[in-house]
């Protein structure tokens, strides 16, 4: 993990800068919401995957391959969580002023 | 919270460019990532001996082959490549250097050329015996087509290498270990190298015996030559040691009566078994003929040369079976002398008297036993009778005053009589000789000093 870390660091913090700016976007946006059933289909989807991952049963290079993606979502949703997070306390605080 | 999870219900679009991110990402990294775990991987073994590995990556899984000298070393190499940063699986295509049995090893020297050949237990001790070879014979062209292999018996590098030190004594041969037996053959480079040889063996390691030394060493070579034109005896080649050096020029000069000897013997070791006894009565044969050559070479004798007369040559024939040792060959290639002109009485006294002025009859002591060391002599003395055909000799015996009358008397008489038949042995007519015992009652020097009884001591030729 290190080591993946270590050696992305570069795509890891564009992962975290994308995810930043979308969740800035997702707040106000008008786009459709995911539905409840697709959410959680996703959440198996990605349950599945990262038990993909730990048990290392993906061979070679597409195991790398999955590892790296995995890893690139982590920072992903990190950055869209705070991305969220400080547009809906801007957006609260101009809601008060205005 | 629940804000958050509303929110995160738009969050998909952003994947688009994330797995566009991701595509991008393995695309670029995936060889660099491999080639970067590789070389981890290996730097992580090196300090582990191993033979042939092979390491390559696959994304971020090793896959890690290699020959291993042990089961440990084996479990070691894995778990250090599995615990290198960043790996992520290794795929075991490791396993054990297979084990000869028996377990060879030799080196071979050709004139300017060694190869070592079979097992080695390590790539060090492979490395090690390179510089061995190298150190031992400087200069030399070393062909390395050694194996690895497990099962080596203990101490291995260690008789190797003293092996490979017998190695520079050989001009051309080889040396091998067979499990624990050592074998050697080839030429030794100098006289004595086998005996060297033969010797160092005894420092092998404890376990390793010598199942065959089949090293040769260059001829021993002993050489003697009568030139009756120099009146010398040269001697040259080699004698084992001091103590033969001056047996051999004892022998010499008592044998060879008129000729002076030259000496250009040197010593060394490596002389065969009986080397004296046969030497010695080589030179006897050598001090009866009037030219010759004595050739001796390890244990084969060959002595040329012409004998003083018809009789002496046949003696010696005849003689040769009995007097050297066995496993000894012994070859003459002897020839008689034309036989010099008859010459009348007095100068044949004047003969007798020049030979007898120079040396004397020798016999055993207090006995009537002809010395072999006098054949030379008697031979001469034979030879001069031969030139007065027609003259009657007198052979008169003489003792010293030691001892009593009677005693003398009788030692004379018999001495007297052993040289007269030596003479007729020898083919001269026995009633040409009479042979007459004086005892001590003629001294021709005073019994009072040892010197005196020495010259009293004495055989005499009376021509009529």
């Amino acid at each position: 993990m290190a080591y993946m870390i270590a050696f992305h660091w570069g795509w890891l913090l564009g992962c975290l800068v994308l995810g930043f700016c979308m969740g800035w976007v997702a707040v106000v946006t008008r786009a459709r919401s995911v539905s409840k059933r697709w959410m959680i289909a996703l959440s198996v989807l990605a349950a599945a995957l990262v038990a993909m991952s730990v048990l290392q049963v993906v061979p070679g290079r597409f195991g790398y391959w999955l590892d790296l993606l995995l890893l690139m979502f982590v920072p992903y949703l990190v950055g869209c969580g705070i991305g969220s997070q400080l547009r809906a306390w801007v957006v609260m605080r101009s809601m008060a002023r205005g | 919270m629940r804000g958050l999870f509303r929110w995160s219900s738009k969050w998909w679009p952003g994947v688009v460019p994330l797995v566009l991110f991701w595509v991008i990402a393995a695309w670029s990294d995936t060889t660099a990532v491999e080639a970067d775990l590789a070389a981890k991987a290996a730097s992580a073994v090196k300090n582990i001996v191993l033979d042939k590995v092979k390491m390559s990556a696959d994304g971020r899984d090793i896959d890690f082959e290699a020959e291993a000298f042990s089961e440990e070393g084996r479990h070691g190499a894995l778990t250090a490549v599995a615990d290198a940063p960043g790996v992520r699986l290794v795929n075991d295509g490791t396993r054990l250097v297979p084990e000869a049995k028996p377990f060879v090893w030799s080196a071979e020297r050709e004139v300017a050329k060694i190869t070592l050949s079979g097992n080695a237990p390590l790539p060090a001790v492979k490395g090690k015996l390179m510089d061995v070879a190298r150190d031992q014979i400087k200069g030399i062209e070393i062909s390395d087509q050694m194996g690895l292999a497990r099962g080596a018996p203990v101490n291995f590098a260690d008789a190797a290498a003293l092996l490979l030190g017998q190695l520079g004594k050989l001009k051309d041969g080889k040396v091998a270990i067979s499990d624990s037996a050592v074998s050697l053959s080839g030429m030794a480079r100098d006289l004595g190298g086998r005996e060297a040889i033969a010797a160092a063996l005894k420092n092998l390691p404890q376990g390793f015996s010598v199942a065959a030394n089949d090293v040769k060493a260059p001829p021993y070579i002993f050489y003697a030559n009568k030139d009756p034109v120099a009146v010398t005896l040269t001697l040259s080649g080699y004698v084992p040691d001091e103590n033969v050096h001056a047996i051999v020029l004892g022998s010499s000069s008592r044998k060879f009566f008129s000729e002076k000897v030259v000496d250009n013997l040197k010593t060394s070791v490596g002389a065969p078994a009986g080397f004296v006894n046969a030497v010695i009565p080589a030179l006897g044969v050598l001090s009866r003929l009037s030219t010759g050559t004595l050739v001796v070479s390890d244990r084969e004798v060959k002595i040329s040369g012409d004998a003083l007369y018809e009789a002496a040559a046949a003696q010696i024939h005849a003689g040769l079976a009995k007097e050297f040792p066995k496993e000894w060959q012994v070859t003459a290639d002897i020839s008689v002398r034309p036989a010099p002109a008859p010459v009348d009485a007095s100068v044949c006294q004047q003969l007798f008297s020049d030979l007898l002025s120079k040396t004397k009859i020798r016999f055993l002591t207090g006995r009537a036993t002809l010395d072999s060391d006098s054949t030379g002599l008697l031979d001469h003395l034979v030879e001069t009778a031969l030139r007065c055909p027609n003259a009657t000799i007198e052979i008169a015996g003489h003792t010293d005053s030691d001892g009593e009358g009677a005693a003398n008397q009788s030692l004379s008489e018999r001495r007297a009589q052993a040289v007269l038949d030596y003479f007729v042995k020898a083919g001269l007519p026995a009633d040409r000789f009479t042979a007459i015992g004086y005892g001590s009652t003629k001294p021709v020097a005073s019994n009072d000093t040892d010197d005196g009884k020495a010259q009293n001591r004495r055989i005499e030729f009376l021509v009529r």
